[in-house]
């Protein structure tokens, strides 16, 4: 029961501190600054002792906090640490106290509304990542929107309205299919077990055909592409991480992309298993075409931030390959990925807000950042290294676990006489890592070395802001040093997705008669 | 059974007592501010009333097929007194005279008779008491043209209404010999030709009353010509009304298979119409007409589920939609005193006037239905009954129609947080006015009840349920 407070708590602190940040009177006091500080750390206290706690599969009614909110629709608020979540909860835990102190020094700040903002982001996003029922999961989902939409619009860039808007609808675009495909597994629950019901335990034991497999599949896939971002629906995102600020697109990259792998993970998997396997072919290829296509985008970036934007659309690629490759490896590749990718992007990202907040718009054309500021360029260079995946950092096992993973999955399907595509995708993804190092180390480059101007004067990294990095570094290492060490905690997940997957191997014959039966559409 | 005439008519009998009283008072040349304060009596009064039958499970037949309270008539009466109250506390500001408070009490008399109708005479009396006051407000102190011009087209489109239904009524009468609304029910879903038109009938004139796609003519001239209070009086209780009217005659009565296909139809096109046709408006009020449009497709919407979850799905949207639209348009009002309503009034309130702005909007973010807003909990309790009935389709239409809707609510969020230094010098403060003082009220306690929607979205199943 103590544990499962813990998980609502997760939830309701952000929501609670955010409340009592615009309950404070007065303009310009640092007090409401503060208080969400203190809020956010003990947020992060709670995300560590729980994960710490957590022991995998064994444990799964322990974390676990359930009240019926709409009784007859069988909506409930259900909260519960799962293999699937618990990575994502330290991560949305670590990034907020970060972002919030790398922002400690701009006016915005002081700012309630900003505080209320980015409070309601995470317990939004927390509950997202938490909820083990469908319709929850959707409200949190969409809720993340409107925080997001409004600290773009008042915090944004120059072109921060068109950003705004783009963004919101854009995202919402795949939210309008995903609600009829989410009523419409409340009516199969309906019709199944004679009662509405949301669960994602009822849910997942449904016996659902073919056509409506397809259909929730589709609309699953087509959110969470957009999310992602995928190609080709990723072209919100240069515009939206260009111009929010940089809180905004610190949070946008890190955890708002990760929702988007979460969803697959979560819903279209598991819910629609026999048309998963049928169709992962076709979704690697689309993340293999994101991985090359942001890659080679990034290379031709002049603009630092379209630069990571760009390696983030190549990066969030690979996490999808991993999760519809299906092989052990490649599936905890790709939540390593999420934890690494979240870690990497959000430091590049709030190293780069750094010097903006520091240099202003120039920082576009800084040089020899390691003899300004040396301490800064250590910490930019281990967030680049990530990204490149060297060894030893976490974007090296990750992406490692995820091609080898990969290749297990194409090579298998290759040799049982199935189609070569994954392995040729695949194949193709590694050449993407090659990209990556070029486009980083070009990066790198000209940020760090080169001839520095006679005027030129930098304040290094403050004690403040180096603190903020570190766990944010420590993450980086532990997952690449000592993965292990944390894998026992997903793997019942693991294990449960790919019995999911497995039960459904055998149904390409099932399948085609399925088709012919229904005649192909979704019967509805 | 004379107390029960006096308990389980209480608020009707309240209400005639205000109009009587106001009329002594508008004689008497009385002080025309008690009139507000008056009117907000009565009508929580009557509120009380209703929760204390509702919760003590009162339900009694007064009159055997003419006069019935039931577990529908209370809710539905306590949804138009409760979002009267919240109109009333709105409309203080504005409203000075007597008359219009006799006028809009009179209106929502009407919307009571209608709830409490089991047959056809009262029933067709509500729905008149209920519209053509809302005529009267609408010339009622303007004497711009266009004022005359929105309140003609309103009333002729609601003859119009009533002749159909009159029409539809009759065709039906003459088969039974019976004005009991539950007779109509059962002889319009047993087929034939009159039946058949005669439900069409019916339902055209309903569809007219709630401004449906293609009957909707009316409604953005007449929204428009009226001052905001009046306009928010329209769409909130008004219409309210006409659906819950709609509501105590089919009730959950499945409709017949070509009956659906025509409100499937006509309500995705409504949606599609209402949000489209949003989208270029620059008036408020405007805005507020197409905006209605679409709800309305959104309400007639749930005609088509079969599966028995019509009244409470209607019973929430309806309260929501009511008492969302009468906040949105309260604190417009409290943002732009001005008497025309540019939408471009609104740019950068969030910098001058932060609380009002961002009630605003978030009301306007949950007329569009952005989850978990109660607006969207509304639309769900509607759209899963239909799915479940087995409409995917024009459901999956109706998404993309709300979708489309999104573009124009949030057009007016970009306004209020557009750059203050562009449209005028900060610290051009509104001076507080204490009139506006009443307004907030009305804010606050809409707020109250939309944030009780919003944790309870089963409310009205639990009431409906409780015998």
């Amino acid at each position: 029961m103590f544990d499962g407070t813990m998980v609502l708590l997760l939830c309701a602190l952000p929501a609670a501190v955010a409340l009592l940040v615009s309950l404070i009177p007065g303009k310009e006091s640092g007090l409401p600054r503060l208080i969400s500080l203190v809020g956010m750390l003990a947020l992060l206290a709670i995300s560590a002792g729980l994960f710490f706690g957590f022991d995998g599969a064994g444990a799964s009614g322990r974390y676990d906090f359930n009240f019926a909110w709409i009784p007859s629709l069988g909506v409930n608020f259900h909260l519960a640490l799962d293999g699937l979540n618990v990575y994502l909860v330290l991560l949305t835990g670590i990034l907020f106290p970060v972002v919030l102190i790398c922002a400690w020094g701009s006016s915005q700040s002081r700012d309630k509304l900003y505080l209320n903002l980015l409070l309601i982001l995470q317990a939004s996003l927390l509950g997202t990542f938490l909820s083990q029922n469908l319709m929850l999961f959707f409200a949190f989902w969409e809720l993340v929107l409107i925080p997001m939409f409004v600290l773009i619009l008042v915090y944004g860039g120059e072109k921060r309205r068109e950003a705004a808007n783009t963004f919101f609808l854009y995202t919402l675009v795949g939210s309008v299919l995903l609600l009829a495909a989410v009523i419409l597994l409340g009516v199969e629950s309906l019709r199944q077990t004679g009662a509405w019901s949301f669960e994602f335990s009822t849910l997942y034991a449904l016996q659902l055909d073919y056509g409506v497999q397809l259909f929730v599949f589709l609309s699953v896939l087509l959110a969470c592409a957009i999310k992602c971002p995928l190609f080709p629906f990723h072209s919100w995102l240069p515009l939206a991480y260009g111009e929010a600020p940089a809180s905004g697109t610190a949070i946008m990259s890190g955890a708002l992309s990760k929702m988007g792998a979460f969803g697959l993970l979560k819903l279209a998997i598991p819910l629609a298993p026999a048309v998963s396997v049928v169709a992962a072919p076709y979704v690697i290829l689309l993340a293999v075409i994101s991985i090359l296509y942001g890659a080679v985008l990034a290379l031709r970036q002049e603009d630092f931030k379209k630069l990571i934007a760009y390696s983030s659309l190549s990066h969030m690629g690979y996490i999808v390959l991993g999760i519809f490759s299906f092989q052990q490896a490649s599936v905890h590749g790709a939540l390593f990925q999420m934890l690494s990718h979240g870690a990497a992007v959000v430091g590049l990202f709030l190293v780069l807000s750094l010097l903006e907040q520091r240099v202003g718009a120039s920082y576009k054309t800084i040089t020899a950042l390691s003899t300004l500021a040396p301490r800064l360029a250590v910490t930019l260079m281990l967030f680049i290294l990530t990204s490149v995946a060297l060894p030893l950092t976490s974007g090296f096992t990750s992406e490692f676990l995820i091609l080898f993973g990969g290749f297990q999955q194409g090579f298998g399907a290759w040799q049982a006489g199935l189609s070569p595509l994954t392995l040729v995708a695949v194949v193709l993804a590694c050449s993407g890592m090659v990209l990556g190092a070029g486009y980083m180390l070009r990066f790198a480059r000209v940020i760090l070395y080169g001839k520095a101007s006679e005027d030129a004067g930098m304040v290094d990294l403050n004690a403040r802001e180096a603190l903020a990095f570190l766990p944010l570094l420590l993450l980086i290492l532990w997952v690449g040093i000592y993965p292990a060490s944390i894998m026992g905690k997903v793997q019942g997940a693991v294990d449960q997705l790919q019995v999911q997957v497995a039960g459904s191997v055998v149904l390409p014959q099932a399948v085609i008669t399925n088709i012919s039966k229904n005649g192909g559409g979704n019967g509805h | 059974m004379a107390t029960d005439f006096l308990y389980g008519l209480l608020p009707e009998h309240l209400l005639l007592a205000l109009i009587l009283v106001l009329m002594v008072l508008e004689i008497m040349k009385a002080d025309q501010g008690i009139a507000g304060p008056l009117f907000l009596i009565t009508l929580s009064i009557g509120c009380c009333v209703l929760v204390a039958q509702l919760t003590s499970g009162y339900t009694v037949t007064l009159a055997p097929g003419e006069v019935v309270i039931d577990r529908f008539a209370i809710l539905a009466r306590l949804i138009i007194i409760g979002s009267g109250t919240v109109l009333g506390f709105f409309s203080i500001t504005g409203a000075r005279s007597f008359k219009t408070w006799m006028l809009l009490s009179c209106s929502i008399l009407g919307g009571l008779v209608i709830m409490d109708s089991a047959g056809f005479i009262s029933l067709f009396i509500g729905i008149e008491m209920l519209s053509l006051p809302g005529f009267a407000l609408m010339i009622h102190g303007r004497g711009a043209s266009v004022a005359c011009e929105g309140a003609f087209k309103y009333l002729l489109m609601s003859s119009v209404a009533t002749a159909l239904m009159l029409f539809g009524i009759s065709l039906v009468y003459a088969q039974t010999g019976t004005l009991l609304i539950s007779d109509f029910a059962v002889a319009a879903s047993s087929g034939g030709a009159q039946n058949w038109a005669a439900g069409a009938l019916v339902l055209s004139g309903f569809f007219i009353k709630v401004a449906l796609f293609p009957f909707h003519g009316w409604a953005p001239d007449a929204y428009d010509s009226a001052k905001l209070p009046v306009t928010a009086f329209l769409a909130s209780v008004v219409k309210a009304a006409v659906v819950l009217a709609l509501v105590r005659i089919v009730a959950n009565a499945p409709l017949n298979a070509e009956a659906t296909l025509a409100v499937s139809a006509l309500s995705v096109a409504s949606i599609f119409y209402g949000n489209v046709a949003g989208i270029r408006q620059t008036g408020f009020k405007r805005l507020l007409a197409y905006s209605s449009i679409a709800h309305a497709g959104y309400m007639m919407f749930a005609l088509t589920d079969s599966t028995g979850g019509r009244v409470e799905g209607l019973l929430y949207y309806v309260a929501v939609y009511a008492v969302t639209t009468i906040i949105a348009c309260a604190c417009f009002s409290l943002l732009c005193s001005d008497e025309s309503d540019p939408l471009a009034s609104l740019e950068g309130a969030y910098y001058t006037r932060p609380v009002p702005a961002l009630i605003l909007a978030v009301a306007v973010l949950s007329l569009a239905g952005i989850p978990p807003l109660p607006g969207f909990l509304a639309k769900l309790v509607i759209f899963k009954s239909v799915i479940a009935s087995g409409h995917l389709l024009p459901a999956v239409l109706a998404f993309t129609g709300s979708y489309l809707g999104v573009i124009y609510y949030l057009a007016i969020v970009f306004r209020l947080f557009k750059p203050a230094s562009v449209t005028e010098p900060a610290g051009a403060v509104l001076p507080r006015n204490w009139s506006q003082s009443w307004t907030w009220g009305g804010v606050f306690i809409g707020s109250l009840a939309l944030a009780v929607f919003m944790l309870f979205p089963d409310l009205f199943h639990r009431l409906l349920a409780i015998v």
